[in-house]
């Protein structure tokens, strides 16, 4: 978050003056030098330039030393420059001439306007300085906010504002977040241990909502800054400013406290959002659970009312219905109480489902055979339509949970013989291609419509079925649950002339050993 | 099935509704009826009343059904079928490697346990019998001989161990792992691809249409069953 910025805000906060190398040196040192050089190139030009001549060289000199090496050294840059010059060019030479009054006038002159010049380029440089800390300190702040930004939850904030501290600060911090009304150390610079003593500062600083700064000799000072906001209190931002950081104190202070609000509110947000997420998720569950509710309960109902209704005909009016009125409404009930156990069976599945307690066991698994079972499973449904079946040769054995896969191909069947009109026939697929085995049934029924292709998997989606032949709305969630777990998909499409295709691909690999008994 | 004394059925389950519903149908059906609630009386009245066959519920207050099984399965050869709300073919496959010879699933219909019922009093009656056939198919335990619609059929020794092990269980599903120790002395995962493929070579001599097996029927998940065709 923080890589492609570090660098220019690292050089910025160093607050290094113009002239770094010059800078680096003593300024009485520098002051010297120039001294020397300019007294080497009085002692060249001295047969060319009259001695008051000289003297300007020795103002350049005066002048460079102001706006380099600050007041003082300037002062003796000043001062050393009059005295060489009356000493070394003034006739007589080699003597200090205290007689022209010109010449101390205008050493006084040079005096006071080195004293101007650095005095000057000293309050240009600090104003220069300030703004350079303002701008430093702005673009971390911006570093920082603009890493809030990006987070989008809580572990981001914290890893951001760590890394931003040490970044910008060159220290190392650690966060403390309160957990089930406790302070915990939540996260801490990778070098950076917090021991009992500032555990306990940590404390401190969070239960009285105070800032705490701790010196100590050859670690640095530890700071503790309450993180609060208006409505909230999340925790403590502690920082180890070592000596090796490059702020003033004063500034790291100013910094750390803009730091701290800004991970208050950044942590505030995140919990704001966290909550309203869950409360969108909550409120789509319970939406969910509605329709389920309300769908179970329909499903449950209609077969019971039939099966009472009947059972309770029978027993009052038993003796007045005639024979085969009275076996249709029993043939009546025991369909009902089928239908009745099938859909207690799906919804018992998609619960397996979906709390994940579906343990696969995937065993190879002969196409064919497993084509066959699905097949005598749907006989009695399927009346006298035809199946086309086609499977390719030497289909090798895939890897599968046989009695899920079985569930699969059987519901899929039993929906496309539901929609197909009468006499049409249904068709299977089955084809292995680069690693995957897709498996079509396809039926020449109505179709669905495009923008439904998907719904159709959505849990108690249900298309209206003619004849009223009417579904739990939960078989092909079931499948999709089965195939999904098989690492596979499932999707419906149209055919070309009217018909839907329902396609499952899995994902498999042939690495058994290829051993076959004899 | 010759003697005049009717043949004795011992229903072990605790629910009071099915326990009424299946004494009705039994009786109905001649059948003397023995029911008990708990595994603890289910293994007293497998002793006292002698029963030829046994109805026995998993879901029993004082015991596992599985582990009343085992314990009935040390000293008792009558058909034991398991009749259960657990719907998982892992609990078919427990109750049958348990020695149970059928398993169905509640709820059912009465002609399927009926049919269930004749299918492992046929078993009793005819385990004795030298030639097997089911359908088409005959296969003679003395000869080895095996044909399909009259025709014979050529198998390999390990096509035959398996198509005997099959007949000799006839009408029950055989699972996996027996199927895999019995003609394999192994269970391994590699064993499960061979015996596929072997299932597979199988219906292509004795099966009509091996697409859609008569005869050798998968139980998905389970086990292999040589289906009793009159």
């Amino acid at each position: 978050m923080m890589t492609d910025s570090t660098g220019p805000e690292r050089q910025v906060l160093r607050l290094l003056p113009i002239g770094e190398q010059l800078a680096s040196l003593p300024g009485y040192v520098v002051g010297i030098l120039f001294i020397l050089a300019a007294t080497v190139l009085c002692e060249l030009l001295q047969p060319f330039l009259y001695p008051l001549n000289q003297l300007m060289i020795y103002l350049i000199v005066v002048v460079l030393a102001a706006l380099n090496i600050g007041l003082k050294p300037t002062v003796m840059v000043v001062l050393l420059s009059a005295f060489l010059h009356n000493y070394l060019y003034m006739p007589p030479r080699f003597s200090v001439d205290l007689q022209h009054k010109e010449y101390l006038a205008i050493s006084a002159g040079l005096l006071v306007a080195g004293c101007v010049i650095s005095v000057l380029v000293a309050s240009a440089r600090n104003r220069a300085e300030a703004l350079l800390v303002r701008e430093s300190e702005t673009s971390s702040l911006y570093g920082l906010s603009r890493d809030f930004v990006a987070a989008t939850d809580r572990s981001a904030v914290i890893s951001a504002v760590i890394a931003n501290i040490e970044t910008t600060l060159n220290s190392q911090a650690a966060l403390f977040l309160e957990q089930d009304g406790r302070l915990e150390l939540t996260e801490t610079s990778s070098i950076f241990t917090p021991d009992k003593e500032q555990e306990q500062d940590a404390a401190w600083s969070f239960t009285n909502s105070r800032t705490l700064e701790h010196y100590r000799p050859f670690i640095g000072t530890f700071c503790c800054l309450p993180l609060q906001t208006a409505t909230q209190k999340p925790g403590v931002l502690a920082v180890l400013l070592t000596s090796r950081s490059d702020c003033s104190p004063k500034q790291a202070w100013r910094l750390l406290k803009a730091f701290a609000s800004q991970t208050a509110l950044a942590l505030e947000r995140v919990e704001l959002v966290r909550q309203a997420e869950l409360a969108q998720t909550l409120r789509s569950r319970q939406r969910l659970e509605r329709a389920l509710l309300n769908s179970v309960s329909h499903d449950l109902r209609t077969p019971l009312s039939t099966i009472t209704g009947v059972l309770s005909s029978i027993l009052e009016e038993g003796e007045r219905l005639s024979p085969s009125a009275h076996r249709e409404l029993l043939e009546n009930a025991r369909d009902e109480a089928d239908r009745l156990n099938r859909f207690v069976s799906k919804l018992l599945d998609m619960t397996r489902i979906e709390s994940g307690a579906m343990n696969l066991r995937q065993e190879p698994c002969d196409l064919q055979d497993l084509i066959g079972c699905s097949l005598e499973r749907v006989e009695r449904q399927l009346l006298d339509r035809e199946v086309l079946v086609t499977i390719p040769p030497d289909l090798p054995l895939v890897p599968l949970d046989m009695v899920l896969m079985l569930q699969v191909l059987v519901n899929l069947l039993d929906n496309a013989n539901k929609y197909a009109p009468q006499g049409t026939p249904l068709e299977i697929t089955a084809s292995i291609d680069s690693g995957y085995l897709q498996l079509v049934v396809s039926d020449h029924g109505p179709g669905v419509p495009e923008g439904e292709l998907e719904k159709i998997f959505e849990k108690f989606y249900r298309v209206p079925v003619p004849e009223g032949a009417e579904g739990t709305g939960l078989g092909l969630s079931i499948c999709r649950g089965i195939v999904e777990a098989h690492g596979g998909r499932l999707r419906a499409e149209n055919r070309v002339d009217s018909g839907l295709s329902v396609i499952l691909c899995i994902p498999f690999s042939l690495n058994y050993p290829d051993e076959v008994a004899a | 099935m010759v003697d005049t004394q009717p043949i004795k059925i011992l229903a072990v389950d605790d629910e009071k509704a099915i326990q009424r519903f299946l004494r009705t149908i039994l009786e109905s059906e001649g059948f003397a009826v023995q029911i008990v609630d708990s595994a603890a009386a289910a293994q007293v009245e497998a002793a006292l009343f002698k029963p030829d066959l046994l109805l026995l519920d998993l879901g029993l207050p004082d015991m596992d059904g599985i582990d009343l099984l085992r314990l009935l399965r040390e000293w008792l050869t009558v058909p034991i079928i398991v009749l259960s709300v657990r719907e998982r073919e892992d609990d078919k496959v427990l109750a049958l490697d348990a020695g149970a010879d059928d398993y169905l699933t509640k709820p059912f219909g009465i002609a399927e346990l009926l049919a269930r019922i004749r299918v492992a009093l046929r078993r009793r009656v005819q385990a004795v019998e030298p030639v097997f056939t089911t359908g088409e198919l005959a296969v003679d335990i003395a000869t080895r001989n095996v044909t399909s619609s009259g025709a014979e059929v050529t198998l390999t020794p390990t096509e035959y161990e398996l198509l005997r092990l099959l007949v000799l269980h006839a009408g029950k599903v055989v699972t996996h792992n027996m199927i895999l120790s019995q003609v394999w002395g192994e269970a391994g995962s590699s064993q499960q691809q061979v015996l596929r493929v072997t299932i597979s070579n199988l219906r292509y001599k004795i099966e009509p249409n091996p697409a859609r097996p008569r005869y050798l029927v998968t139980e998905p998940g389970v086990g292999y069953k040589l289906r009793l065709v009159d």
